[in-house]
């Protein structure tokens, strides 16, 4: 499942960083507490946070994440998106509540290891 | 704390701006959005009696404006406070001068026709604070009060851009002197990479600035994944606690040929119970904190946890020194990890 697909699973939509990278998801990470994600220590983490800061887009640059999903659709601030361009990690806006969110992803992954 | 300080309006309104002001504890892009680490601290670190001018021209609310225009000519200023036994009551400015002459009342007192609705800045007050009253009022200095309300100085931007410009030379030497030091042989026989970030407190914009540096640094050369992300983690947590529950610091990150060393160092308050503050879930972060996602207590414990070895040292009142080291050589085979990560 790669950042392309998890836009469209989430009803989502890319707001910075290449939509088009080949990285896969190796685990989801939904947590709006920082240190909690730090604590992980998964790759390729698709991190799902209501935390809709710069942190939020450093934390996941330091633990290697392949994408971060602001879900609730909140708005994204132009430093927000500034800091994930700059850093290379691609932030999708999903108008979904988290728990919705994670229960599509868990779908979906059972639908790829199934085909 | 910055947030604590407000313009200061004698006899007049505060604004909308004025509002913004006060609850905006600094704002990086009043300042340029890509200021240096080193402006930013020094901002912080300046305060207004630090730079202002003490020796004060100023005239009796008796004088006449004949007189002020005088002194005005001969000291080449463009205002005057008047102020008796340190009591600021007005200012008189060159227009106040040219609308005498134009009416004919330049031999009437400074007080008959001085401005009374002032804008005045607190001599403890940061310079970055003084900086945003020079963007939004048009006034080119300003009277200065201290905590008595005594006038004891008088900022304009010149006084500031003068300080700044000393102190960055002054830092800027000392960045020479460090770079210079960079890469030189140890007794050892080893070299060493050595940089260094300046922590700014509250200064949450930026925090993690320099932990996402460390980590680019660390895979430009070539450090396995592993450590690079561990090295990372130490960084971010040490770097966000400096910022929000010290005075300021400076994150120290040096690579040797078998080990990297984060250190990151503040300028208090100091830590009471290192014990209790190394153990997870203790904190003494405020909600402000929380809600950027901070502030669970557990910075400390994620760092010595990440870290092949950790040291901390703290003097209440004075300072906390935290060090983390990382063996170069990772204890497993690295996770691949792809992308620009």
């Amino acid at each position: 499942m790669t950042i392309a697909d998890v836009v469209k699973i989430l009803d989502g939509k890319l707001m910075a960083g290449d939509g088009n990278s080949p990285r896969a998801v190796g685990a989801v990470v939904a947590n709006d507490l920082m240190s909690d994600v730090l604590l992980n220590d998964a790759d390729d983490i698709l991190l799902l946070t209501s935390l809709a800061s710069d942190q939020a887009i450093r934390t996941a640059h330091i633990v290697g994440a392949m994408g971060v999903v602001v879900h609730n659709a909140k708005p994204l601030s132009e430093t927000m998106l500034k800091v994930a361009a700059d850093l290379g990690v691609p932030l999708v806006s999903s108008p979904l509540a988290k728990y919705d969110a994670c229960v599509r992803l868990h779908d979906a992954f059972l639908a790829e290891e199934r085909s | 704390m910055p947030a604590e300080y407000s313009p200061t309006i004698l006899q007049g309104q505060h604004t909308n701006d004025d509002e913004i002001l006060a609850k905006t504890p600094l704002d990086t892009k009043a300042l340029g959005g890509d200021s240096s680490v080193i402006i930013m601290e020094l901002l912080q670190r300046f305060k207004v009696r630090d730079v202002m001018k003490r020796q004060i021209i100023a005239v009796a609310r008796s004088t006449t404006l004949r007189e002020a225009q005088r002194l005005m000519r001969e000291n080449r200023i463009s205002g005057l406070p008047v102020c008796e036994d340190g009591r600021l009551y007005g200012i008189v400015s060159v227009n106040d001068i040219i609308n005498a002459l134009d009416n004919g009342w330049i031999e009437d007192s400074c007080e008959r026709h001085m401005a009374t609705n002032l804008v005045v800045m607190e001599a403890g007050m940061p310079i970055s604070f003084a900086l945003r009253y020079f963007n939004n009022y048009t006034y080119g200095r300003f009277p200065v009060l201290d905590s008595n309300r005594k006038l004891v100085g008088i900022l304009s931007q010149r006084d500031v851009m003068r300080a700044l410009l000393y102190e960055l030379s002054v830092e800027i030497r000392k960045l020479e002197r460090k770079t210079a030091g960079n890469g030189p042989l140890r007794a050892t026989g080893e070299r060493y990479f050595r940089r260094e970030w300046a922590v700014v407190r509250n200064d949450l914009s930026r925090a993690g600035h320099a932990a996402n540096d460390i980590k680019v640094i660390l895979r430009e050369r070539k450090v396995a994944r592993s450590v690079a992300r561990r090295v990372a983690v130490a960084a971010y947590e040490l770097e966000i606690n400096i910022c929000i529950h010290s005075h300021g610091g400076v994150l120290v990150l040096l690579i040797s040929d078998d080990t990297i060393t984060i250190t990151a160092k503040d300028r208090g308050p100091g830590i009471p119970d290192i014990e209790w503050a190394c153990r997870d879930g203790t904190s003494t972060a405020n909600d402000w904190i929380r809600s950027l996602g901070f502030g669970a207590g557990m910075g400390l414990s994620n760092s010595k946890r990440v870290a092949d070895s950790f040291d901390i040292q703290s003097e209440v009142g004075k300072f906390t020194k935290v060090t983390c080291t990382f063996n170069m050589v990772p204890p497993e085979p690295a996770p691949a990890e792809g992308g620009a990560s």
